[in-house]
């Protein structure tokens, strides 16, 4: 049994499903991981999470910071925020990416700032390529 | 002795507040479930969030600030919520009490005991008494939030990790049910592991085996699950802190309704008594003039 566990704050989105195959945008570049995979640690970056369950069902959500660890029994997923294609607010997105573009032309911002910035913007960048199907 | 018109009067007015009072319970109800839901909905990635940290912190490779506890408390922060508004019972009033007594007690052990406020009630409650906070946070009739929490959070790690305390305590209102709620202060910082670790028995249960690949290593690790974490733990005081304020309310409505009920019997009843004296008299006066004639 190779389970997925996938939760949010505000969700439990998979349960206990058993689980085919993963793919994860982990810390290091994009993780694929079956049944069998070796016991991992590993934070996520923002990007496009896809998975697909033993009974056929397949998913694609986009997430922003989380973790991931896998074991023997399964894969458990921790996203701080998922979103299906059809939860993304292309609009308010949008907006949101041409803010943070014009705050990092004009202000002066520190490290904090400019890392939260640049993870902002690979979220929304996500959203916005899942919300249109690029990826 | 008030006239029947003045009783009237007062009789409409009851009716009035109780029909508030119990309009204000059902929309408390309403909130508490959101409240709620959200608190359940957060527990299993607030768990294995804190399952993870233990096992990474149980493996005894790495350290951090966040959960080594100073060899010398000197200062420390108070972080009070309460709610903005009133008309829960003794939802602020409790915490007030707490904090009040708190100061007091604590202020001679340390250097300084400094506080933040979150809610008008308690900011409004001791600047009047002449303390003021290092900051403060009102307006949060809205939607509490994971961000507005993790903003929160990401300060007090800032001032915890620039050494200006040496610890950092919460007091909130803990939700129980919807008609207890205890005034509850815990540690925030430095986070206590041991207690989690040892209370978290299912911590096993996930497998943590030795030859565990990390990525990246778990020193940078710790570091962001912890900072995630504490915004975590915030966001969960804040959640049973607003539970309970609707709890609370719902409480105190429902009692005020039911006031309402018994003093509108009441008033009836004066109401009724005074008309049939007010009729015998009318009689009395009819019949004994017509007898004079």
């Amino acid at each position: 049994m190779f389970k997925l566990n996938l939760v949010t704050p505000e969700k439990r989105l998979v349960v206990d499903q058993e689980l085919e195959e993963i793919t994860l945008p982990a810390y290091a570049g994009e993780l694929n991981i079956l049944p069998g995979h070796a016991p991992l640690m590993t934070t996520l970056e923002p990007g496009i999470l896809s998975y697909r369950l033993k009974n056929g069902q397949t998913d694609k959500l986009a997430i922003s910071w989380g973790y991931c660890q896998v074991s023997g029994e399964g894969v458990s997923v921790l996203a701080e925020r998922a979103v299906h294609a059809s939860e993304v607010d292309t609009k308010a997105d949008q907006e949101q990416l041409k803010n943070n573009e014009a705050r990092m032309m004009t202000e002066t911002l520190d490290d904090d700032q400019w890392e939260k910035i640049q993870k902002d913007i690979a979220r929304l960048n996500a959203e916005l390529d899942l919300a249109q199907g690029l990826r | 002795m008030p006239s029947l018109k003045d009783i009237r009067s007062r009789i409409d007015t009851t009716r009035n507040t109780q029909q508030i009072t119990k309009a204000m319970k059902l929309v408390s109800a309403a909130k508490l479930r959101k409240a709620q839901n959200a608190i359940v909905n957060m527990r299993p990635y607030a768990q294995s969030l804190l399952r993870v940290i233990a096992n990474i912190a149980a493996t005894g490779r790495v350290s951090h600030p966040l959960f080594t506890p100073p060899t010398e408390v000197r200062k420390v922060l108070l972080v009070v919520l309460s709610s903005d508004r009133g008309l829960c019972g003794g939802f602020n009033a409790q915490i007030n009490r707490f904090v009040d007594q708190y100061l007091r007690q604590n202020k001679p052990k340390y250097e300084a005991v400094d506080t933040i406020f979150i809610g008008r009630r308690s900011l409004d409650f001791f600047m009047r008494r002449g303390i003021t906070p290092i900051e403060s946070l009102t307006k949060l009739d809205k939607e509490i939030s994971l961000d507005l929490a993790s903003t929160m959070a990401e300060k007090l790690v800032k001032r915890y990790l620039a050494g200006e305390y040496q610890e950092i305590r919460i007091v909130y209102n803990e939700f129980k049910s919807a008609i207890s709620q205890t005034v509850v202060c815990e540690t925030l910082l430095p986070i206590d592991l041991s207690k989690q670790t040892l209370s978290g028995g299912e911590s096993s249960a996930l497998g943590f085996s030795q030859d565990m690949i990390f990525e990246p290593a778990p020193e940078l690790m710790i570091e962001q699950l912890l900072v995630k974490h504490f915004s975590i733990q915030m966001f969960r005081y804040m959640a049973e802190s607003v539970a309970s304020e609707h709890g609370a309310r719902m409480t105190a409505m429902e009692n005020a309704t039911n006031n309402a009920k018994d003093v509108l019997a009441k008033l009836t009843l004066t109401y009724n008594k005074l008309r049939q004296e007010k009729i015998t008299t009318e009689l009395i006066e009819i019949v004994s003039g017509a007898e004079a004639l």
